[in-house]
């Protein structure tokens, strides 16, 4: 695995442990938000998202947000 | 024609089953009953009240014949008649294992009476006939139910100390072999007493009879006794087991090995439960005292020293046997008038009373009644009944280094006097006899001997003075006769 | 300070509140009911002679020295197993008392050699001591029989057995019993013949079941056990207490010297964590601080090609700070990063976790505890609100039930593991608590002497949340949760939505069987007697609450979904009400010594010390005020992010302190591809270890021996670290970190670790009431210590949860990625054994090797079968990452499919097969699932010969170059 495809394998792991959350979506970009260094939030944002699953590709788009609305 | 003939051991060592076998050949009615206890006349046949012994295979058609010389009736013989039985009141007439015979025979009906009348009632009648410990301590029977009872716990036991390892005793398995529902009916009133539900037999594994009748009494009798519940276990052959505190570790399948007290067994004792530990003929008076009441087994005996005592007489006597008596007899009446004296003919020298860490008593005091106080004031004790006789070839410094080396060879290692100052005992009285340093030697045995008795953590090294120095002041002459010499 | 003994109070002390007063020698004095006559009258400064009595086991009565007399009784009753009773009246010394006692010495002297003076206990012997006290001047015997001139038990690396010397009085048999719990020795022969022996009369010590703990010798009131370390040196003359820097247990012992020297180290009584116990760790495997491969002098090189230069630490401190300038200036700030050490002291870890946030101006900070106990830090914080274990160690002595999942106590924690066991074997007359162990193997303490797991759920390596989601099934469904405790300590609507999750179907034990192999009714048993209601009591007049306690270690945590276990645990615990009192409580039993401190210390790069989160505004400011410095709001890389910055070229300077990355990381070839990609990497360590293969700058480190600080132990006990010899080094740590930070133009002035707690206490809340002065007045103190617990905290939630409302998280179980399948049909699960420590860098350096001198693997019979491989065999381990080999050893403490090593010995280095999967929330590595395929090999694999070579290579001292 490279940074990259381990970015989205961590991101995709989040969704899955996640999933049973009220708001999944706002729980893995929390999550992601508190624990990941600005270079990784980055990097995934910027990179393929073709392998993140459903809760975690919604869950990057809302982290872009965020950072864009602060 | 009904022949009865013992099937204990004793009976059985000196030919009984040959004997027997003879009678059934003859188309005689062999019952196999247990010991009158006169061990000098076994095999002794009993046919309708008259006794034959001692008795081998070639009498046999003289008996069936009436022509072979009889003792006349058994219960008139002197030494049946001088007694006074109440635990072996069915010895030599009842079947062992039969529950008929026990029932016929007042059996039960102590049980009986202590559920009629209550637990508290139970240890009542227990303390009220002043029953103490048979096993040699002599503590009263009922103090240690009351405190056992007194406890509250999930798990109580009762445990039987029949590990009789005392010279010239034999009066326990005698119980066991003879009259096993006594036993067990002791145990089950001690049980339903203190609320304990569980109750083991700790037997010595030289006892193979007694352990083959009680597993068969335990069983045929478990629904009479439910639901309290017997277990036999077997001893594997150390004295020192047959200490409380050493009998409940190896019970617990430990290392033998003698218990610091406190905590009483009475509080902590079998798995750390609270324990009745009783010697075999404790439980076993106990079943009559329910019967009878406390108070008439109190009626009998003197002082402090309340009912009867069996009382096993053996080594050099004439009539060895088992002697059953209240308390109060003296010591020389038991050995010159129902002994009947050594079987050797020659004067007596002396009688070791209580086992081999008993006092050695020599005639001059045999005026000693048979009473705790009476002997313990006189640095002897009972134990537990058993008298060795000895006549005057006996050499008392050989019998002084005997009591320290069967100290060396049965101590359990755990105290220091005992571990290491039996051996020095030994090494010491060597000395003497060797003629080296008599004075000095002997006062160092006084030292060490006061350093045992005090010291030890029980019975056994703490009593081993008592034979080695009551042979050094009764019979100065045998460790001073080396010196001149 | 001259050489004192702990004082010996003869028997252990009583709980009782009851008090009695009695006469002892005329003299009054109240004590305890159930405290012996012994004990009272050393109370009262009375020491009544004795040789079979000490105050760790319980009174036995055999050496007959402590005889008394008591008014109102009959003979000469033994002071320490006699009660005191009110108004007993007690004479110590009378004539006949002391001609009882010279008879009883004079015996033991007839016994013994007369070679007090060349005797290496002289000056240090009870028996010599107490003839002395009894006035023995001649022994009158004419000794035949004896038991001298018997031939010595040397086997032991640490210590001696010479039975000549033995008084009998089983000191060490209590000892191994009742404190260690091994019962390894025994009482051979009886009478005369009795001696001590180790197992069968045919073992020697080191052929017994010994654990070498080192109980019997402390225990040995003469020379027969004694340490081969005062055989050789003497006995020492001074002692300074401080706590052992191997496991998270944290004892507390004397470390006794002989000038600069260390004669042994004994286990304090008074230690709070192990109340006068040790392991063969800390007692003895500590000469790794002497060791020849110690590294004293700074060494730097400018590519991990060429030789090791010693140079001076000026030199070294100069060419360090120009290298991280000159990298931060070429790559920028984020380029740099440093790991602190959970084996350094709370005071030097502040320290680099500062120097990191101040200095090098990022976050770029995590510690060890990444790949040990991170998911302890999210799942606890998350649930409860704090990052630690609720009890102290005390508290396993009020449990009457004990979950044991994924540790394996008696290696990983030996010290507590035995008080643990004491609490299952019921001393103490309680009835013994009951076991259940979640572990894949057969740990020893499912089955050890008196002891018996009641269920032991040996469960497939990875699902760990699997099971326990089952156990919350039952426990729910079958209505045994305590509802009151929930409603009124946690958040009801959060307990419903879990409740309902856990109750469906598809989480029911039945269901699962399948995926945990665990058998459902067993697990149904089991989680019935964690929530109380399994345990039958009957007997018990009232019917109380079961108090259940949870231990737990890196078997839980190092898996893909650590974190949701340690709140699967969590769950379980509020769900049955067992938080906040004694007895009950959730406690993971940490690895290294000072990893709670290391966490408690703000090494995580999201957090700042006392788990604040770095975004928190008010408490970066707490910070950026104190050290005038303004921080990155923004959480730094973790310790697998910084090795992929690496390779992607972006993380170029890492300063780690006192961690062997290469050798303790998952795959080991991507922390050796990460490493190499940078240009700086500074190890401060002890040794030349596995990761300075890549390092251009050495710092040589101090030992815990050689410096002041504290460590923080598993149950949050602040222990004092305190420096009994002089750095070999010239330099204790955090000297070497300050200078280091001084070179880079930070201003930090300490004189002293007390100062830097100082700092510690003035910035944490948590820390608030800490101070040096405070630790030696109370000798440890618990956090939280603050104004409203000023002594410090030994039960945590006790009224309520730090977070306010206990939180339910539901915990889904997510299969790991790593699967098992025809190329790997086997999971390999690894862990650690008694005698070495992790990576072995210390204890591989001690005697400790004479018990493990390899790593091997443990295969069930089946799986052997299968692959012709029988014990003592070499087997080649191979998964998707990498491949080594090892010797086998064939045994059912596996389940079939499952395989099992140590990870201590580099050679065989298993994180090498190791994957890079991780937890989910923390990226703690899965060490403890890997997918492998076991076969046959001859030797080492290319891999560990390239490996050889290079560490050969890369361990290169260039001496004879003069420094410049």
């Amino acid at each position: 695995m490279n940074s990259a495809e381990r970015l989205v394998h961590m991101a995709n792991q989040i969704a899955a442990n996640l999933a049973t959350d009220d708001d999944p979506v706002s729980a893995v970009a929390y999550h992601i938000q508190l624990f990941w260094d600005p270079r990784m939030k980055k990097l995934i944002q910027e990179n393929d998202k073709a392998g993140l699953s459903l809760v975690a590709a919604e869950a990057i788009s809302r982290l872009a947000e965020t950072k864009d609305a602060a | 024609m009904i022949v009865r003939i013992s099937d204990d051991a004793v009976a059985i060592a000196c030919g009984a089953d040959a004997v027997a076998e003879a009678f059934a050949c003859a188309g005689a009615d062999v019952i196999r009953v247990s010991s009158w206890g006169m061990h000098w006349l076994e095999p002794l046949v009993d046919i309708e009240g008259v006794g034959y012994g001692a008795a081998t295979p070639s009498q046999v058609s003289e008996i069936i014949a009436g022509t072979a010389p009889s003792i006349g009736r058994i219960e008139d013989h002197p030494f049946i008649a001088r007694q006074t039985r109440l635990t072996f009141a069915r010895a030599g007439k009842t079947r062992p294992i039969s529950l008929d015979d026990y029932y016929a025979s007042e059996g039960w009906l102590g049980l009986a009476k202590a559920r009629q009348i209550g637990q508290d009632a139970t240890i009542a009648a227990v303390r009220a006939s002043g029953l103490r410990g048979r096993g040699g301590a002599g503590f009263p029977a009922g103090i240690k139910w009351q405190t056992v009872a007194g406890t509250m716990s999930d798990q109580k036991y009762i445990v039987c100390n029949a590990d009789e390892g005392d010279s010239a005793t034999f009066a326990d398995r005698m119980v066991m072999e003879g009259d096993p529902f006594m036993l067990i009916e002791g145990m089950a009133i001690a049980g339903f007493a203190v609320g304990a539900s569980k109750g083991f037999v700790y037997i010595r594994s030289e006892y193979p009879h007694a352990i083959a009748k009680m597993e068969a009494a335990i069983s045929a009798s478990a629904h009479l006794i439910a639901p309290f519940t017997i277990e036999v276990r077997v001893g594997a052959g150390a004295y020192i087991c047959g200490e409380e505190t050493s009998l409940l570790n190896s019970l617990e399948g430990k290392r033998g090995e003698v218990r610091a007290k406190p905590p009483l067994p009475a509080l902590e004792g079998l798995f750390g439960k609270p324990t009745v530990v009783n010697n075999v003929l404790t439980l076993a008076a106990v079943p009559w005292i329910l019967a009878h009441g406390g108070e008439a087994y109190a009626a009998l005996g003197m002082g402090r020293s309340k009912g009867t005592m069996p009382v096993q007489l053996a080594g050099n006597i004439k009539h060895s046997g088992l002697f059953e008596v209240a308390f109060g007899i003296t010591l020389g009446e038991l050995v010159n008038v129902v002994g009947g004296g050594t079987q050797s003919g020659r004067a007596v020298r002396c009688v070791q009373v209580g086992g081999p860490l008993g006092a050695y008593i020599p005639p001059s005091r045999f005026d000693l009644p048979f009473d705790y106080e009476a002997f313990a004031a006189a640095d002897a004790l009972i134990g537990h009944a058993g008298i060795t006789v000895f006549d005057d070839t006996v050499d008392m410094a050989q019998m002084a280094r005997f009591a320290m080396e069967f100290c060396a060879a049965e101590s359990c290692g755990k105290c220091t006097p005992c571990r290491l100052g039996s051996t020095r005992g030994v090494e010491t009285i060597d000395q003497i006899i060797a003629g080296k340093n008599v004075e000095a030697n002997m006062a160092l045995i006084a030292d060490l001997s006061e350093t045992m008795k005090y010291g030890s953590l029980c019975a056994l090294g703490g009593f081993t003075p008592y034979p080695v120095m009551s042979a050094m002041t009764h019979f100065p002459e045998d460790f001073m006769v080396r010196n001149a010499s | 300070m001259t050489y004192q003994p702990q004082a010996d109070f003869g028997t252990p002390g009583t709980k009782n509140t009851e008090m009695a007063s009695l006469t002892i020698d005329g003299r009054t004095i109240c004590v305890p009911v159930g405290t012996s006559i012994m004990r009272a009258a050393a109370q009262q400064g009375t020491s009544i002679p004795k040789l079979c009595a000490t105050d760790s086991v319980k009174s036995f009565g055999s050496c007959r020295l402590c005889l008394v007399e008591i008014d109102g009784r009959k003979g000469t009753p033994a002071s320490c197993t006699t009660p005191v009773e009110p108004g007993m009246v007690v004479r110590t010394q009378t004539p006949h008392l002391a001609k009882l006692r010279k008879g009883v010495m004079e015996l033991y002297i007839s016994d013994h050699p007369l070679d007090c003076l060349t005797c290496a206990a002289n000056g240090d012997c009870e028996l010599q001591d107490q003839a002395g006290a009894v006035g023995l001047r001649d022994v009158r015997y004419d000794v035949q029989a004896t038991h001298l001139g018997q031939e010595k038990d040397q086997s032991n690396p640490y210590f001696d057995f010479d039975p000549s010397k033995c008084i009998a009085c089983s000191r060490c048999i209590r000892a191994c019993d009742e404190v260690q719990g091994t019962l390894a020795l025994t009482m051979e022969g009886r009478g005369w013949d009795s001696k001590i022996s180790a197992g069968f009369a045919s073992d020697n010590f080191m052929g017994s079941e010994c654990v070498s703990c080192g109980a019997c010798v402390q225990a040995c009131p003469t020379a027969t056990l004694i340490e081969k370390k005062v055989v050789e040196v003497g006995t020492p003359e001074r002692s300074v207490v401080t706590t052992c820097a191997y496991c998270g247990v944290g004892c507390t012992f004397r470390a006794e010297m002989r000038g600069e020297q260390l004669v042994r180290m004994v286990p304090y009584k008074d230690g709070k964590a192990n109340r006068g116990h040790s392991c063969v760790k800390g007692r003895f495997a500590w000469g790794y601080a002497q060791h020849q491969e110690r590294i004293l002098k700074p060494m730097i090189r400018s590519s991990i090609d060429q030789p090791w230069r010693e140079v001076e630490w000026d030199e070294a401190f100069a060419y360090t700070a120009s290298e991280l300038k000159r990298i931060s200036e070429k790559y920028g700030r984020h380029a740099l990063g440093g790991i602190t050490s959970s084996r350094c002291t709370n005071e030097e870890t502040f320290l680099v976790q500062k120097l990191v946030r101040a200095g090098f101006g990022n976050n770029n900070v995590d510690t060890c505890a990444r790949v040990c106990h991170s998911p302890t830090g999210y799942g606890l914080k998350t649930t409860f609100g704090t990052s630690a274990g609720t009890q102290d160690f005390d508290s396993v002595a009020d449990s009457d039930v004990i979950l044991i999942i994924g540790a394996n106590p008696t290696d990983g924690h030996p010290v507590f593991a035995s008080r643990m066991k004491r609490r299952l074997r019921g001393q103490d007359g309680r009835p013994p608590a009951k076991l259940i162990v979640i572990d894949p193997r057969r740990t020893d303490i499912v089955r050890s002497p008196h002891i018996e797991a009641q269920h032991h759920l040996p469960l497939r390596p990875g699902t760990n949340v699997a099971v326990l989601t089952a156990m919350a099934h039952v426990i729910v469904t079958e209505g045994l949760a305590d509802e009151a405790f929930i409603r009124e300590r946690c958040d009801w609507d959060e307990y419903s939505h879990w409740a309902d999750f856990v109750s469906q179907a598809r989480n029911s034990p039945e269901n699962l069987q399948p995926v945990t192999l665990v058998d459902a009714e067993e697990l149904r048993a089991a989680a019935r007697l964690y929530a109380g209601s399994g345990g039958s009591r009957s007997g018990s007049p009232q019917r109380r609450k079961i108090n259940a306690a949870i231990y737990y270690g890196l078997g839980v945590t190092e898996h893909s979904q650590g974190s949701s276990t340690v709140m699967a645990i969590a769950n379980l615990a509020m769900a049955t009400g067992n938080i906040g009192r004694r007895g009950v409580g959730v406690n993971p039993l940490r690895g290294q010594n000072n990893v709670q401190g290391a966490c408690d210390m703000g090494s995580f790069p999201h957090e700042l010390s006392g788990y604040r989160h770095i975004s928190d505004g008010d408490a970066r400011r707490l910070f950026e005020d104190d050290w005038g410095v303004s921080l990155d709001p923004e959480p730094g890389l973790r310790i697998p992010n910084m090795l992929d910055a690496a390779v992607d070229g972006v993380f170029k300077a890492l300063y780690v302190q006192g961690e062997d990355i290469l050798h303790s990381d998952p795959n080991t070839a991507h922390v050796s591809a990460g490493l190499a990609a940078m240009e700086c990497v500074i190890v401060h360590d002890l040794f030349l270890n596995e990761t300075a293969h890549y390092a251009h700058i050495f710092l040589p480190g101090s030992t815990f021996l050689e410096k002041n600080g504290t460590f923080t132990n598993a149950e949050r006990r602040i222990q004092p670290v305190r420096k009994v010899m002089t750095p070999l080094n010239g330099l204790e740590d955090w000297e070497v970190t300050q200078a280091l930070a001084q070179a880079m133009g930070l201003d930090w002035s300490y004189s002293h670790p007390s100062e830097i707690m100082d700092e510690i206490a003035r910035l944490t809340p948590t820390f608030a009431g800490v101070s040096f002065e405070r630790l030696d007045e109370e000798g440890s103190l618990q956090w939280p210590v603050t104004a409203d617990a000023p002594d410090g905290t030994p039960t945590m939630h006790v009224d309520g949860f730090v977070r306010g409302k206990g939180k339910f998280v539901v915990t889904d179980y997510v299969p790991t990625d790593e699967k098992t399948g025809p190329r790997f049909p086997l999971l390999l699960t690894t862990g650690r054994i008694l005698s070495h420590y992790n990576v072995g860098a210390q204890t591989r350096r001690t005697e400790n090797v004479a018990w493990h001198k390899e790593d091997l693997l443990e295969i069930h019979p089946i799986d052997a079968e299968d692959r012709g491989l029988k014990s003592g065999d070499w087997v080649k381990l191979a998964s998707r990452a990498g491949e080594t080999t090892l010797r086998a050893t064939v045994t059912d403490r596996v389940a079939p499919g499952v395989v099992y090593t140590t990870f201590h010995h580099a050679v065989t280095q298993a994180n090498v097969v190791t994957t890079d999967y991780s937890d989910w929330a923390t990226n703690c590595p899965e060490y403890k699932v890997t997918a492998v395929q076991i076969s046959a090999s001859n030797g080492p694999t290319a891999w560990q010969e390239e490996y050889e070579a290079l560490s050969e290579r890369a361990r290169r001292i260039d001496t004879g170059v003069p420094a410049e």
